[in-house]
């Protein structure tokens, strides 16, 4: 009898634990999903939204494969275990056609967030700056900024280095609007590195199976 | 020797599942019951804890702009009232007033963020007096600005986050297009300060080409009389005076409509429990009529079947009561989370405070409630007549 009282209040305390309301990190939300998904991946008729962070899916260890896949300095300068992500699974009708996600990124001025709408295959369709801050930031929220990063994949980053800023490929021939914010050109660059490691990690190598 | 207690534990156990069922409808009515209390001590400490960190006790600021932080989101800078600085030389005279700080809203609209833009607000205060109005304030990294000219800002925590700055990282004004350093970071306060990014005041006035405020923060003297103080305050020229005794006046108000009604389910709650009890109790002694009979004929007086009778309730009531506390403490972050989602304005902190104080007075309370009950059910059993109920079965 007491070991089924015992197994009750361990059980109750878990879901107690587990209802602890957190000092949470800031995340990257679309601030309207309902109006923003269309947009984004203009196919789709419904979107699933599916909330997750680097402590949820397997804490210290992927933190530290992050890391080595993407150099420490890319990852969220707040809490970067905690920061919680979310991932909009886009259907259209009933099949899965692609996902939705978006980062943080530091940039000149302030934060940037950058969403990519990507394929099952992990293309970008879609590259999008909710936000970022500075007098030329329009230069980089301009649709043919945006169009320019069409059919990038994370392979394309094999060949080209967003910190160093150097390398050939597509990436290399993206010109930057703004020259004189070099910062913001090469956040945006790390920026989109980052969303397309952290979806292919939690995404797209889970269904390839591995890493 | 066998116990009254032992006895009345093992006739509770003869019918395990009614037993069960009584004892989780008082579980279930101590939990709301220990709920509510916790949440009427925790609100309203929350609450005067929100109050004392906002560092003083009233707001003066210019008349027609009640609820300043709405008319920068609605409007932005554009519907913010000015007021002289002058007004914080008078606002000191006032014996009631231990120390005063400006402050100058600004809001400027920033095109790129989101679609349609939003609103960066900026909060410029005098680096002489606002921080020894938030003594509590924590670097998490560098300081306060140099001077109130200074071309430098101080993040709060989330604020920071969001723009992922640091300490001599460079933030710009929009619309102005002023570059800003970044000399501190504040740690988490759990409050409004968190998403707040502060300018020196002069710095703030440069930047909207103004030498008015919007707000003067003022922290009353220890046992001051502060509706002493508003009245005069109400007499200085087109402001308009928002105290925080106010605001928690007019919030707790709000809330203890709300507080009614669940103490009244809580009360429901309680009473059907102890129906409950009543049931089981007299269906018991109702089941056991001959037993009672022969224990009387043996010799035992109906003083001696009323306790007996009494401390199943006891019992009952005892262990349903500390089982509803369990489960309150247990579940005492959940109901902080389901309170902040009905509540119109929850403080932050901790809403549902449960303590061993408040865990006793409520078990005191459903074992007062409870024994009271079993009060009917204990005197028919001491008054089963022994022949009758022998004859009878």
């Amino acid at each position: 009898m007491s070991r089924v009282f015992l197994r009750v209040f361990l059980a109750l305390a878990a879901l107690a634990l587990w209802a602890t309301p957190s000092l949470a990190a800031v995340g990257c939300d679309l601030n309207n999903p309902e109006r923003d998904v269309p947009r984004l991946f203009p196919e789709s008729t419904s979107y699933q939204t599916v909330y997750f962070s680097i402590a949820t899916q397997g804490g210290a260890p992927v933190l530290k494969r992050i890391e080595n896949r993407l150099g420490a300095s890319y990852l969220p300068l707040y809490a970067p275990i905690d920061v919680p992500y979310t991932r909009y699974e886009i259907y259209r009708d009933k099949k899965k056609i692609g996902y939705i996600h978006g980062v943080n990124q530091k940039g000149q001025f302030g934060g940037i967030q950058l969403f990519i709408a990507q394929d099952l295959t992990g293309r970008v369709k879609t590259f999008y700056l909710q936000k970022i801050t500075g007098a030329s930031a329009s230069k980089f929220r301009a649709a043919k900024f945006a169009k320019k990063f069409e059919g990038i994949t994370l392979r394309d980053f094999d060949s080209y280095d967003p910190v160093r800023g150097k390398g050939t490929g597509k990436l290399a021939r993206i010109p930057n609007p703004s020259p004189e914010l070099e910062t913001d050109f090469y956040g945006i660059l790390r920026g989109l590195k980052k969303n397309l490691v952290l979806m292919d990690e939690f995404v797209f190598a889970a269904e390839r199976g591995k890493p | 020797m066998i116990t009254p207690f032992e006895i009345a534990y093992k006739n509770l156990l003869r019918k395990k599942v009614r037993s069960l069922l009584t004892l989780v409808g008082i579980m279930l009515s101590t939990w709301v019951l220990v709920s509510l209390f916790g949440f009427n001590r925790g609100y309203e400490a929350a609450l005067n804890r929100d109050i004392e960190n906002m560092g003083y006790q009233i707001m003066v600021m210019a008349k027609g702009c009640p609820y300043e932080a709405a008319t920068m989101m609605l409007q932005g800078g554009k519907g913010l009232r000015y007021m002289e600085q002058s007004v914080v030389r008078d606002i000191t005279k006032e014996p009631e007033v231990d120390r005063v700080t400006p402050i100058l809203m600004q809001a400027y609209f920033d095109p790129n963020k989101g679609e349609s833009g939003g609103i960066a607000g900026f909060y410029g205060v005098d680096a002489g007096s606002y921080p020894a109005m938030k003594p509590f304030f924590r670097f998490r990294k560098g300081g306060w600005f140099k001077d109130n000219a200074a071309d430098e800002v101080v993040m709060g925590y989330e604020a920071a986050e969001l723009e992922q700055r640091e300490v001599g990282d460079f933030t710009i004004v929009p619309e102005k297009n002023v570059k800003l350093k970044v000399v501190g970071i504040l740690e988490r306060t759990g409050s409004q300060d968190d998403g707040t990014t502060f300018v020196p005041l002069k710095t703030l006035q440069r930047i909207a080409q103004t030498d008015q405020i919007t707000t003067v923060g003022v922290k009353v003297k220890k046992d001051a009389d502060l509706n002493s103080l508003e009245s005069k305050l109400y007499q200085l020229k087109d402001v308009q005076v928002v105290s925080f005794s106010q605001v928690k006046q007019t919030i707790m108000k709000l809330v203890s409509t709300a507080r009614v009604m669940v103490f009244s389910i809580a009360v429901v709650a309680l009473l059907i429990a102890m129906v409950g009890v009543v049931n089981t109790v007299l269906m018991s002694v109702l089941e056991r009529r001959q037993e009672i009979g022969i224990l009387k004929t043996m010799g035992a007086m109906p003083a001696h079947i009323f306790l007996l009778v009494w401390t199943e309730t006891l019992i009952l009531c005892s262990l349903g009561g500390a089982a509803g506390i369990c489960l309150a403490l247990v579940f005492s972050r959940l109901t902080d989370m389901l309170a902040r989602s009905i509540l119109p304005y929850a403080p932050s902190g901790g809403l549902v405070a449960i303590d061993l104080k408040l865990s006793l007075l409520s078990l005191a309370i459903i074992v007062v409630v409870g024994l009271l009950s079993g009060l009917y059910p204990a005197w028919q059993a001491g008054r089963i007549r022994p022949l009758e109920s022998i004859r009878g079965e």
